[in-house]
């Protein structure tokens, strides 16, 4: 079967679903929130970041795109919805393919406005606070922002494919990126700089140390997305729909 | 080349054997009832033949292809599986839209196939807001959305009002007066009837019949034969003269098993005996089908010996 006319299915079924649409805007909205607070916050702190200052606000945002995710994936899982969809494409792998980029595009589409939108409103507070901010700095964290949240989305749609449901996604998520970097980031030293939300995330700051940079942090995040993405497609072909 | 066929399939859930080295072969232009109880296999059957369930061994066939190598299957195969598959919080018309892109089926059928199953005035509506028979006629109108020649509807009556079960059954018919191949399973006697010509019948994961309707229930249910009369006492010296044996109801008619109504109406009037009423009973479908599976139970609960 061509790809396209499924690409075009997998779009009008994310299209369709209010809820999905909810969380693109949920993440807009969210991110832009906080990172406005942040904006008007205290900036005296000796290690402050004007950039992920700016961008702080996906951390809390970043839930919505991984809702998004797990949602797009566990609405086919939903009394037998993933037989008339496999019917009607039985190359799963091909499915699978549509479903993901039917994902992925309008995460890094939304991402992105979310991280410009971010950037300006928190810099408008921020003032002078983030005039050392140069614009190749600033077009590295909202594109590397963009990219980000479109990752982080994916790592839930792979997730909830393999796991069948878009709950168990969420459960295994949402604790890593609220708590365990949070609680354990510190603690366990070199190994959570290795975590998709942690690594991700550098490409945030104006500054960083540690073993990874900007965008081989990017990297690997990527590399657990593909990791859930290969994983999901291959439990999506292996077992009875 | 529109044919089904099934081909020594088998299917195993662990260590349960769902459907057990079954062949059949569903043919065009009529109708096939798939019957059998629950669990006796007929969903399996159909999910390993749209390839959505892997076979464990044999094969299952559509106009001598697999599922899954068919370019754009819905213009093939319409399936009914599921009535509870569409999404709750799409619209009916949406639900459709998305099955009708991926298969590029245009967007005028979508709405001819609402019309046709009488969604036409709830379609945009949210599927969660239909009832259980909408949501069934949503199942069959996306069966029916490609046009396909090979219709496979499972237990389609489900929630549908007297009105709708009418409607499925010149439905059926009509797809198979167009010459399509359709397979319906049921485990309704009496509706499986009013629209099968043909039958497939599994129990256990295995056939137990694969015959015309009309000689699978004439093989198995003796013609009795449905008399009224205002002289019992004459019609009962008669019948037991000739070796039949009648049987009396409460409301007065006699009915006289093992027999045809030529000659019991012959053997009646010969002797003069007044009769109000005098008719042959066809067996049922439902008669015969119990009939197989009692038999079936028998031979099961009693293994022969080596």
């Amino acid at each position: 079967m061509p790809y396209a006319p499924v690409l075009h299915s997998e779009w009008l079924k994310i299209r369709t679903l209010r809820s999905l649409l909810g969380a693109l805007l949920a993440l807009f909205a969210a991110t832009t929130a906080f990172s406005a607070i942040a904006g008007v916050s205290e900036t005296s702190d000796p290690e402050f970041d004007p950039l992920f200052m700016a961008l702080s606000g996906v951390g809390p945002g970043q839930i919505a795109a991984i809702s998004f995710g797990a949602m797009a994936v566990s609405s086919e899982f939903h009394g037998g919805g993933l037989r008339l969809s496999l019917a009607a494409v039985p190359q799963r792998g091909r499915w699978f393919a549509a479903k993901a980029t039917a994902i992925a595009v309008p995460a890094l589409a939304v991402g992105l406005v979310t991280a410009l939108a971010a950037l300006l409103v928190a810099k408008a507070g921020l003032g002078d606070a983030a005039s050392g901010l140069t614009v190749g700095e600033q077009v590295r964290g909202v594109v590397g922002c963009g990219i980000y949240l479109m990752l982080m989305a994916l790592l839930a749609a792979g997730l909830a494919a393999l796991l069948r449901s878009g709950a168990a996604a969420l459960s295994v998520l949402i604790p890593l990126v609220l708590v365990v970097s949070f609680v354990i980031g510190d603690v366990a030293g070199g190994a959570t700089d290795f975590m998709p939300d942690r690594a991700g995330q550098i490409v945030l700051y104006q500054t960083h140390g540690g073993p990874l940079g900007p965008w081989s942090g990017l990297a690997v995040t990527a590399l657990w997305t593909a990791a859930a993405l290969v994983a999901g497609a291959w439990s999506l072909r292996r077992r009875d729909a | 080349m529109t044919t089904i066929e099934v081909r020594e399939l088998t299917k195993e859930y662990g260590t349960r054997r769902a459907v057990d080295d079954l062949t059949f072969t569903v043919l065009p232009g009529r109708v096939t009832g798939f019957l059998g109880p629950n669990g006796a296999g007929k969903s399996t059957t159909m999910r390993l033949v749209l390839g959505l369930d892997r076979t464990t061994s044999g094969s299952a066939t559509v106009g001598g292809r697999r599922y899954d190598t068919l370019r754009e299957p819905l213009r093939h195969v319409g399936a009914l599986l599921d009535a509870q598959a569409a999404h709750g919080s799409r619209t009916g018309r949406d639900h459709l839209r998305t099955l009708a892109a991926s298969n590029r089926i245009p967007l005028g059928r979508v709405d001819e196939v609402l019309e046709e199953t009488g969604l036409a005035s709830v379609a945009r509506r949210r599927v969660k807001t239909y009832s259980l028979g909408m949501r069934q006629r949503l199942g069959i109108a996306a069966a029916l959305l490609g046009d396909p020649e090979v219709v496979m509807l499972d237990e389609p009556s489900n929630g549908l009002d007297p009105e709708g079960i009418i409607w499925i059954r010149e439905l059926l018919r009509r797809l198979a007066g167009e010459g399509r191949t359709v397979l319906v399973s049921s485990h309704l006697m009496n509706e499986t009837a009013s629209f099968a010509d043909h039958l497939v019948v599994l129990g256990k994961g295995r056939l137990l019949a694969d015959t015309p309707m009309r000689e699978f229930i004439h093989a198995r249910v003796q013609p009795s034969v449905r008399i009224r009369t205002t002289n019992p006492t004459a019609l009962k010296a008669v019948l037991a003269q000739h070796g039949h044996d009648a049987a009396e109801h409460e409301d007065g008619h006699w009915t006289v098993h093992h027999a045809r109504v030529d000659e019991i109406g012959r053997l009646v009037s010969a002797v003069g005996v007044p009769i109000l009423e005098l008719a042959a009973e066809e067996g049922t479908l439902e008669q015969a089908y119990l009939d197989l599976t009692s038999a079936e139970t028998e031979f099961t609960a009693q293994p022969q010996e080596a």
